[in-house]
């Protein structure tokens, strides 16, 4: 992997259309999600920063990302997140337990705890989109 | 190849996966207690009552600059895949770690504003 040199979006892929197995997909959905999770970072960190002018201030900002279209972008959110958290420890347990060879196992793993998780989001977010506050 | 061999280190593969460990219980406590626990409107006055504890404030003291690092480390690796100029890796790596100290300056700050309350 990262071999190769072309473009900014072209080299991912190559990469993908080079090996195309689940540790070259779980790499890329990694990265993706890990670019996502900084940029809302910056966001999130935003919002909050509207504290420093108050708690009215923040409250407003808050209401404005409380309501059905951001609680449903919120379950994008916790997909990126559970997603990057649970390919992040697959990885974390391949490399300090040296088990390359179980990588795709546990990859499987955590794709059924990461549905588990989503069920679970799903069923506490939905309500939230479809009943006013 | 613009790297040379031999000049890396493994600092930052390894804090990755510390800060990744920590974060990853950290993350699951924060949704947790945001956004499976608490009312469904999150205001000023249910972040300020939490940050009255002691434990909730060392919480985000460690969660913080763990996920800055964690964030521009990450960063690093993605822009480092596009093997820069080593001239190019200094200046990127010393803006991120520029980004990474002051962002959790500003997160501390915030901490404090919360901490006082309304």
């Amino acid at each position: 992997m990262y071999q190769s040199k072309s473009g900014f979006f072209k080299k991912y892929v190559d990469e993908v259309g080079l090996n195309p197995n689940v540790g070259t997909w779980s790499w890329f959905l990694h990265r993706i999600t890990g670019v996502i999770l900084v940029l809302y970072l910056f966001m999130h960190f935003f919002v909050l920063g509207s504290s420093l002018a108050g708690g009215e201030t923040f409250n407003k900002w808050l209401s404005t990302v409380q309501n059905p279209v951001f609680h449903f972008l919120e379950i994008g959110l916790a997909a990126v997140v559970a997603f990057h958290l649970l390919n992040g420890l697959r990885i974390t347990i391949t490399d300090f337990f040296l088990a390359t060879k179980a990588h795709k196992a546990i990859f499987w793993i955590a794709m059924i705890i990461f549905l588990i998780l989503m069920i679970i989001t799903l069923v506490v977010f939905l309500p939230r989109i479809f009943s006013p506050h | 190849m613009n790297q040379k061999p031999g000049k890396g280190s493994a600092y930052g593969w390894l804090l990755q996966r510390i800060t990744g460990i920590f974060l990853a219980f950290f993350l699951i406590l924060h949704f947790q207690v945001l956004h499976f626990t608490a009312r469904w409107k999150i205001d000023f006055d249910l972040v300020t009552q939490r940050l009255e504890s002691t434990g909730w404030v060392i919480f985000y003291l460690i969660f913080v600059p763990a996920g800055f690092f964690h964030a521009f480390n990450g960063a690093w690796q993605v822009i480092h895949d596009y093997r820069p100029k080593s001239r190019t890796q200094k200046a990127v790596k010393s803006l991120l770690w520029i980004l990474g100290i002051a962002l959790s300056a500003y997160g501390y700050y915030l901490i404090v504003t919360f901490t006082k309350g309304a």
